[in-house]
């Protein structure tokens, strides 16, 4: 039979008549039905639980593995907040800790975390597309699912959906918030809560209402055409301004400038830098022992940044600053900025003179060389202006007849939930948004120069940081439940009475201390003073600071307090700042007996190991962690040591001391013990 | 209508049908069924058609399932009022009305010209000049020939004025189709076969034409803002 | 064919067939004619038709496959409605279930979605088939007016049924065709307003749509495809051009 004729002869026995082409198509039609269910077997999930149990078959503990292995999809179900989680189906080892480092993903077991898989679910967390069991639609940015799994080095940023206070397991976010302060990104981006509370700016941008009688046209020129040319640690970002442009702004400034002294002031007597061979080395002296590095940095010989990041670089102030406006500066730094951190220090006027003489020399000859700047113009005044108030530059510096701009810059409340669709991607960029958000931090000019964003200078860890803290900003946090939502409390509006209040906020202690609330986190939370430290330690602390922690470079400043004033804050801070859990009294130290202090220096060395951070003894003691405790009896009282050693978290939240939950006789021995360290305090008294 | 030869009865009235089975047909030119006579084989329903229907059926049913096995039903994010994207397309099948509205006002795109499309359909079995279906050019042609240039000159000048370049351009064709079989000269094929084609055979094909592109425009080369893009584009 | 309809002879002489099927068996066309005769669905057919009109380029079988897309998707559609819930936002979650956990959902969706669009499309083809062949003509006059109908049905399923994925697409296909509906001089708001349930798409949208979509026009869309079948017999039998005919 020739092909032809099969063929034909197929084609006869198929389709020949109606009934036979019906039962030929029936067939093939049934055919095609019976892959549909065929094709759920080659579903991906199934491939990976599969995959799972060859893995663990052969394992020592793989009995106990595959008992408790579940087959088939693995749901959370979260009707409250909107979650259906099925990452379970492929990640089917999440909870077994022994294949830790040993299998590959999706078997990776989940580091420990405080909340539990059951009640927040994957999604919560990492993002991307609960309901999926296939790979692509579970994890990455599909037609149906905008928002793919965040990288891993973002996930923190979904912890600051829910929490808005600083957490230990969330560095990276804690640290984006601190940016968005200290840059003063705030200051133009609306950056709000959920219920409406706006992240408030920690910097402090001068005021320029009395700008000319602080440095020359010139300086302001160099400094706003490249601020980190003057000093590397600027915050201040570049405007990548024309020549012209920085000329029309500096005669502007200039312009605008007001006298700021009041007359009583203009009466005193300036005070001129000291002069002589060794006023520089004199200066550098007072520098140091006013402990202004605390604050200030600068730039050592080697090249080194010494020093605070509170208050500006100090490296080349002597090209900026005029001399009468820094002696001024230097004896009542709030009558110039009435809203400075920097303390009014009571120098006698030969240190502020040589101080003066110090800073006077921290000049770069380089930094003003090429600038030379003709008079002003009307016009480039007026232009002057214009630019000021199109560049915003009212949102973070005080100018006479620019008003502070609202709304200057989008409000980014709900960036992390910006729509990809409604984003103008750069060629070339990866399509997601927490690249969109760092290269807008990045580089804002590559997104065209129309874009009034200037370029800050910021590390790739701090892009980092801010991109985390701007994910988790999300419209999702908006409509979580009210229970879930950990706000941070209301900020403290606490105010201290009296002279000592006065004292307290011309010292401008709320700069480093916290108190009932208020404050900075720089140095110890002041909250109980009252309850720790013994009246005449702190009255000569006051007066001349000591080195409690070797470790850290930021100390407290001497202020060269009177004794009057010494005073007036001691009994302050002894009366007031008490806490309610114990009268400060109820151990005297001179019935603590010799042999509890025996005790208590065998388990000062041994049962708690307290060496390890503190120094008794400082021949053999090597603990640089905690304060010295040489003088810890001269300091301390013996009820505050005792409630400490309980339960220190209790007293002072965040402290580093560990909580030892001590019974009572181990910490009536140490108490003791430490009551006997009364070593004379080099420089306490003088 | 095929006269019958009158026949000699007797009508009476009566309620018993086995004893009077006389069936009388009353023919005339208004009304159905039609009678005819014609020698066509028949086939039985029971089982040419049905296993024919069936046949066809099961093999729609065969390239459905083969399609769903292969290309999924698109699915897109949640329902979101806040966020439109741009373009927002109605189905498949009311892009051409979508279409005209880019055009027209909508009282004049959404409601009137698809309302007259919808009378148009159910009154044409009605139209006297469909069910006549004579050549539209066998009879008058100087006097239609002026109608039609009246009418395709109105039409073209109304869309002109909206920029309907996109319904324009297939209304000039189809009538120039048309004339090519005006001239009683023609003698090709092709154009005796246009000679003898109905009005509504035109209007139909008109109607049809413009609707397949105003969707294919409406379904393919529409992007952002409803302006004109390639598809590969969108 | 009389191989394979033998091979059920026997079954079909049963007692248990006959009083299911009257007619019997039996292979001439007294039996035919009762098969279908006695049968509620087909006797809404002829009993017998012109061999003519069973040639594929009489009618592509349009209607017929117009009617099997319908009852693919009747089937198709009473499976997808055990999953599904028309509520916001959980139809759309139910989208994901289908796609994600259902056994075959997906494939399931994927024809139900897939017949609807050839559905429209093979009722358009069969309008205008009917049409160029002049099928429309009287006595069929009626008839044509009943597919008109027919096809403004299929439309609204079609329509009605866009809208339950409850996805983007959805939500702004079905917004654009109420915006249109909205242009009607007068009434055009409230028409609107009586179709979505409110001034904007949103839940009670979706339940109408629901309702629409599941029980009323699936009803309405049956009777009529009844009459449209019972009409083709009423009416004649299917058109074909006679070679008698001086018309076309």
């Amino acid at each position: 039979m020739s092909l032809r004729e099969s063929i034909h002869s197929a084609r006869r026995f198929l389709f020949g008549d109606s009934a036979r082409a019906f039962g030929s198509v029936s067939a093939v039609l049934l055919v095609v039905l019976a892959v549909v269910p065929a094709r759920d077997h080659f579903r991906e999930w199934l491939h990976y639980q599969n995959e799972y149990q060859n893995l663990i078959r052969n394992r020592r503990d793989g009995v106990s593995l595959a008992r408790r292995f579940q087959g088939g999809v693995q749901q959370v179900w979260l009707p409250q907040l909107g979650v259906v989680d099925r990452c379970g189906t492929c990640h089917v080892a999440m909870k077994e800790v022994s294949l830790a480092g040993i299998a590959p993903q999706p078997f990776h077991p989940h580091p420990p975390i405080p909340h539990s898989l059951t009640e927040f679910g994957c999604v919560m967390c990492h993002r991307g597309q609960g309901a999926a069991t296939t790979v692509a639609e579970a994890h990455s940015s599909t037609l149906s699912w905008e928002n793919p799994v965040l990288p891993a080095r973002y996930t923190e940023s979904s912890c600051g959906e829910c929490h808005e206070q600083p957490l230990t397991g969330t560095p990276r976010l804690d640290d984006g918030r601190d940016l968005l302060a200290q840059y003063g990104c705030v200051r133009c981006h609306k950056v709000a809560s959920p219920e409406g509370r706006t992240i408030a700016p920690s910097d402090h941008p001068p005021g320029l209402k009395h700008v000319a009688e602080k440095t020359s046209r010139e300086w302001i020129f160099a400094w706003i055409k490249n601020p980190q040319s003057y000093a590397s640690s600027a915050r201040m970002p570049n405007f990548q301004l024309s020549d012209a442009d920085a000329r029309d702004i500096s005669a502007f400034l200039i312009s605008q400038s007001t006298p700021y002294l009041p007359e009583a002031d203009q009466k005193i007597p300036p005070i001129p830098a000291a002069a002589g061979a060794d006023a520089v080395q004199q200066g550098a002296s007072v520098y140091g022992e006013a402990f202004c590095a605390s604050c200030h940095a600068m730039q050592n010989a080697a090249g080194l940044m010494v020093g605070g990041n509170v208050g500006t670089e100090l490296t080349r102030v002597g090209s900026k600053v005029k001399p009468e406006w820094l002696a001024q500066w230097i004896r009542n730094p709030g009558i110039y900025s009435p809203r400075t951190v920097m303390p009014h220090y009571r120098l006698e006027p030969k240190n502020i003179g040589l101080i003066m003489s110090f800073l006077g020399s921290k000049t770069d000859s380089d930094f003003l060389s090429n600038v030379h700047l003709d008079p002003a113009t009307a016009e480039q005044i007026a232009h002057g202006k214009r630019l000021v108030t199109e560049k915003g530059c009212a949102s973070c510096h005080d100018i006479n007849g620019v008003p502070h701009p609202d709304n200057f810059a989008p409000d980014l409340s709900a960036v992390g939930s910006l729509q990809l669709s409604k984003i103008v991607f750069l060629p070339g960029m990866p399509h997601t948004l927490p690249d969109y958000i760092s290269a807008k931090i990045r580089n804002p000019h590559s997104f065209g120069n129309a874009l009034k964003m200037p370029q800050f200078t910021l590390s790739d860890s701090q892009v980092e940081s801010l991109v985390t803290a701007l994910l988790a900003q999300t419209t999702r946090a908006t409509t979580l439940p009210a229970a879930l939502r950990m706000p941070a409390p209301a900020p403290s509006t606490y105010e201290p009475a009296g002279s000592a209040g006065e004292l307290i906020k011309d010292l401008r202690c709320f700069s480093c201390h916290k108190i009932n609330g208020r404050g900075g986190d720089m140095a110890p939370d002041l909250t109980w003073e009252g309850s720790s430290v013994q009246r005449a330690w702190l009255v000569n602390f006051l007066k001349a600071p000591n080195t409690l922690r070797p470790a850290l470079i930021r100390r407290m400043p001497k202020f060269d307090l009177s004794d009057e004033e010494a005073n007036t804050l001691a009994d302050y801070i002894e009366t007031v700042y008490q806490t309610p859990a114990f009268d400060r009294n109820e151990i005297d130290a001179a019935k603590l007996g010799a042999s509890d202090a025996a005790h208590g220096k065998d388990l000062f060395y041994g049962k708690y190991a307290c060496n390890s951070c503190h120094i008794v003894d400082p021949n053999k003691d090597k603990g640089y962690i905690g304060p010295t405790l040489t003088q810890v009896g001269l300091r301390l009282n013996a009820a505050w040591i005792f409630h400490w050693l309980k339960n220190a978290q209790a007293l002072r939240p965040g402290t580093m001391e560990l909580n030892w939950n001590m019974n009572d006789d181990d910490a009536r021995a140490i108490t003791a013990f430490l009551m006997q360290q009364k070593a004379a305090a080099k420089g306490a008294s003088k | 209508m095929t006269e019958t030869e009158p026949k000699e009865f007797v009508a009476s009235i009566d309620s018993d049908s086995r004893r009077t089975p006389v069936r009388v047909a009353f023919v005339t030119r208004r009304t159905s069924p039609q009678v005819r006579t014609h020698d066509d084989p028949y086939v039985m329903t029971f089982p040419e058609v049905l296993f024919r229907a069936a046949t066809a059926v099961e093999a729609l049913l065969l390239a459905l399932a083969l399609l769903s096995l292969f290309w999924d039903a698109p699915l897109e994010g949640l329902a979101d009022p806040m966020q439109t994207p741009n373009p927002a397309k109605a189905p498949w099948y009311f892009l051409g009305l979508q279409e005209l509205l880019h055009y027209f006002p909508p009282i004049v795109g959404g409601v009137l010209i698809p309302t007259l499309v919808v009378l148009a359909l159910i009154v044409i079995p009605y139209f006297g000049i469909n069910i006549e279906t004579e050549g539209f050019w066998l009879k008058e042609p100087k006097k239609r020939m002026r109608a039609l240039a009246i009418v395709v000159a109105a039409l073209s000048v109304f869309l002109i004025v909206f920029e309907v370049w996109s319904v324009l351009v297939p209304t000039i064709l189809i009538a120039g189709i048309m004339l090519l079989g005006a001239s009683p000269a023609a003698n090709s094929g092709f154009r005796k076969w246009l000679r003898m084609k109905p009005l509504s055979f035109w209007i139909m094909s008109w109607f049809l034409t413009v609707a397949i592109i105003l969707t294919v425009i409406g379904t393919f080369f529409r992007g952002a803002g409803w302006a004109l893009v390639w598809p590969w584009e969108a | 064919m009389p191989g394979l309809i033998d091979d059920i002879a026997g079954l079909r002489n049963s007692r248990v067939w006959r009083s299911v099927f009257r007619s019997g068996s039996g292979e001439s066309n007294l039996h035919r004619s009762l098969a279908v005769q006695q049968n509620v669905f087909l006797h809404l057919a002829s009993v017998k038709v012109r061999r003519r009109v069973l040639k594929f380029s009489a009618t592509w079988y349009l209607g017929t496959l117009s009617l099997g897309c319908f009852l693919i998707l009747i089937t198709t559609g009473i499976l997808l409605m055990l999953y599904y819930h028309p509520s916001v936002p959980q139809a759309y979650a139910d989208m994901k279930d289908l796609q994600f956990v259902v056994s075959a959902g997906v494939f399931l969706r994927n024809l139900h979605r897939w017949s609807a669009h050839a559905m429209v499309l093979l009722v358009f083809a069969h309008l205008f088939k009917v049409f160029y062949r002049g099928a429309y003509r009287p006595p069929r006059e009626f008839n044509w007016v009943i597919g008109v109908v027919l096809l403004m049905l299929t439309l609204f399923l079609s329509y009605t049924g866009y809208l339950l994925p409850w996805d983007q697409l959805a939500f702004w296909a079905i917004t654009v065709g109420s915006n249109i509906l909205a242009a009607v001089p007068v009434l055009g708001a409230k028409i609107r307003f009586l179709i979505l349930g409110g001034h904007t798409v949103n839940a009670n949208a979706l339940l109408r749509f629901y309702v629409l979509h599941c029980v009323i026009l699936p009803l309405v869309t049956v009777l009529f495809v009844a009459i449209h079948f019972w009409r083709i017999r009423k009416d004649g039998g299917l058109y074909v051009k006679e070679k008698t005919d001086d018309r076309n």
